[in-house]
């Protein structure tokens, strides 16, 4: 690869050393700034706030804290920092939760160094990484919140049907080329539905939060 | 929820026999009461306070046995609710030693009166329906015996037998529902120690064996087959440990998502919502059956190799299953070809697989396209 005008750095959080080194290792041969690594979510947000890394790499499983209150405490005070999820198959209710709390990728661990560059520029350039797998879990969320009879309270997040055409796809293994092709679409139009899906999603869950912090504080004032 | 209580799965019927002691004592004071109050009339005045007493004695004995006897005694009460039976009757018996001519023609209460119905209620608790019904006919049987005139008690065995039956249906539903809570409880143990032990193993073995895959890979050679292996056990363990075989809850339902999971491998990526999605459990073996058909038919016609996608989604009045693959297809026609020659093939079983859920199937493919089969369960249906 050439040199990049402005260098991807990047922090790889993970609990377990040999893993965390040797992601840390391959990333740094292939041209990226591996700026620092972090065993826990703790040291996580501590360390992303000192080096301000592009893009954080990390795993959900992180001992005690768990990966997405990570998230959330990074994106609150570094909210232009990118999080892709690193992370092992069947843990689909905590990448659920992480997609909602604002990160923009899912790659699992069995994913091999070069895919793993790959996505890590991708999520740097701002790009959604959708796995199959992740598309499946949240066309299943917006399935899940449209059923819900929420009322008033209502604002559930909808999906038009070319959103919920593109998403299945995906979760069908079709790549965003083959997707574009199949709908008659470029492929960063077809980009740019899958992205919609995921900031809906997002939103809907920082209203959430702000209204649940909101009613907290009025019931114990 | 809070979680049931020892005693509540463990002894479900201890209320009751705690219940059963208080009717006994009230009704042994109440007997008592009549008799003493009556005593001149009696025959054999001596003899009727002889049967008291030992009405009293065995109150205070079973009364022990029912508690569940002393502590570190064996639990006997079916035993004892048995012996209970015959003494009560051997009570009822001494009615025309102790009483008057008279007062037997005359019919007064049987000896023991309402304090007998007790023996029976004791076996339908330790023995269900039958015991109840077992106890009632032969107390029923000793009112015939020792009264006079067999009429005036048809009212009495009504409400014995009623009573019997009624109580020992009681003990029966009480047990069956703490076995089942028993059951849900130990059930929802063993997916927390599975929880515990991914975790414990997620933090060790995965990690090494996934570093091995890794770095196999790169270094190539006898390497590069040492991660292969270290990938698919990996895979497998990974597989095990959180997924768990999908276990059928107490109503007989299953996770459809959970099942499916179960199919993925190297070369299939299993997309399900997040949350449970709940069916009968014979329902998702037949699904999870037909998806596993149709990957078997891309490994056999495409290649073991051959990267294959199954996507799970739940909508409102159905479930929705999809397998695709990027083969070459499945030419026109081929497929009724095969059915139309009686061929035990993919269409024939999928097909009447489905069918026989009250759902379809269909299958998008052509050359270049590769195969797309699309199966839809409605709810309704499988519920039935």
């Amino acid at each position: 690869m050439t040199e990049e005008l402005d260098e991807i750095t990047v922090m790889v959080v993970d609990d377990h050393p040999i893993w965390r080194e040797g992601v840390a290792r391959d990333l740094t041969e292939r041209g990226l700034s591996v700026v620092a690594t972090a065993p826990d979510a703790e040291a996580a947000v501590r360390i992303a706030l000192a080096t301000r890394p592009r893009v954080v790499l990390m795993d959900l499983h992180l001992g005690a804290t768990s990966g997405v209150r990570a998230i959330e405490g990074m994106l609150e005070k570094l909210p232009g920092t990118r999080i892709l999820v690193l992370s092992a198959s069947g843990e689909h209710t905590d990448v659920l939760e992480a997609v909602k709390a604002g990160a923009t990728g899912y790659l699992l661990k069995s994913a091999g160094a070069d895919e793993l560059l790959a996505a890590v520029r991708r999520t740097a350039d701002g790009f959604p990484v959708f796995t199959p797998g992740l598309a499946g879990l949240v066309l299943g969320e917006y399935r899940r919140l449209a059923s819900e009879p929420e009322g008033a309270d209502g604002a559930a997040p909808v999906l038009t049907e070319r959103e919920t055409e593109v998403l299945r796809l995906v979760a069908k293994g079709l790549t965003a080329r083959q997707i574009g092709e199949r709908l008659v679409l470029s492929h960063r139009t077809v980009e740019s539905h899958v992205q919609n899906t995921l900031r809906k999603l997002q939103l809907h869950n920082r209203v959430q939060l702000v209204r649940y912090a909101i009613e907290q504080g009025l019931t114990d004032g | 929820m809070t979680p049931p209580s020892a005693a509540e799965t463990e002894q479900p019927l201890a209320p009751l026999w705690r219940g059963l002691l208080v009717y006994r004592v009230l009704t042994l004071v109440s007997a008592a009461a009549v008799a003493l109050y009556s005593l001149d009339a009696y025959a054999m005045p001596a003899g009727a306070v002889a049967v008291l007493a030992m009405m009293v004695a065995w109150t205070v004995a079973t009364g022990y046995g029912y508690l569940g006897g002393l502590p570190g005694v064996r639990d006997r009460r079916g035993h004892v609710a048995i012996a209970d039976v015959v003494i009560t009757v051997g009570v009822m018996a001494t009615t025309p030693l102790v009483q008057t001519p008279a007062q037997f023609a005359g019919d007064a209460p049987v000896m023991g009166s309402i304090w007998t119905p007790g023996a029976a209620l004791a076996c339908a608790l330790a023995y269900g329906v039958r015991g109840g019904l077992a106890g009632a006919l032969a107390l029923s049987g000793a009112l015939l015996a020792f009264q006079a005139h067999w009429r005036a008690e048809v009212g009495d065995i009504q409400l014995l037998l009623l009573v019997g039956v009624t109580i020992g249906f009681a003990s029966t539903v009480l047990r069956r529902s703490a076995e089942r809570l028993r059951h849900a409880v130990a059930s929802e143990a063993g997916m927390r120690e599975r929880e515990r032990l991914a975790r414990a193993v997620h933090d060790g073995v995965l990690q090494v064996l996934g570093y091995v895959r890794r770095r196999g890979a790169e270094l190539g050679g006898a390497a590069a087959e040492l991660g292969v292996l270290a990938g698919e056990q990996e895979f497998a363990l990974r597989t095990l440990l959180t997924t768990g075989a999908a276990p059928v809850d107490v109503h007989g339902r299953r996770d459809l998502a959970a099942a499916l999971r179960m199919l993925a491998s190297e070369h299939v990526s299993v997309s399900t919502p997040a949350q449970r999605v709940e069916l009968p459990a014979h329902v998702v073996d037949e699904l999870v059956a037909v998806a596993g058909a149709a990957l078997a038919n891309v490994a056999e016609h495409v290649g073991p190799d051959a990267p294959a996608w199954v996507l799970l989604e739940d909508t409102k009045d159905g479930v929705e299953i999809s397998v695709r693959d990027e083969g070459p297809g499945i030419p026109d026609g081929r497929l009724a070809t095969a059915e139309a020659e009686g061929r035990l093939g993919v269409a024939r079983s999928m097909r009447g697989r489905v069918h026989d859920l009250g759902g379809t199937i269909s299958c998008d493919t052509g050359p270049g396209r590769g195969t797309d089969w699309t199966i839809s369960v409605p709810k309704r249906e499988v519920v039935a």
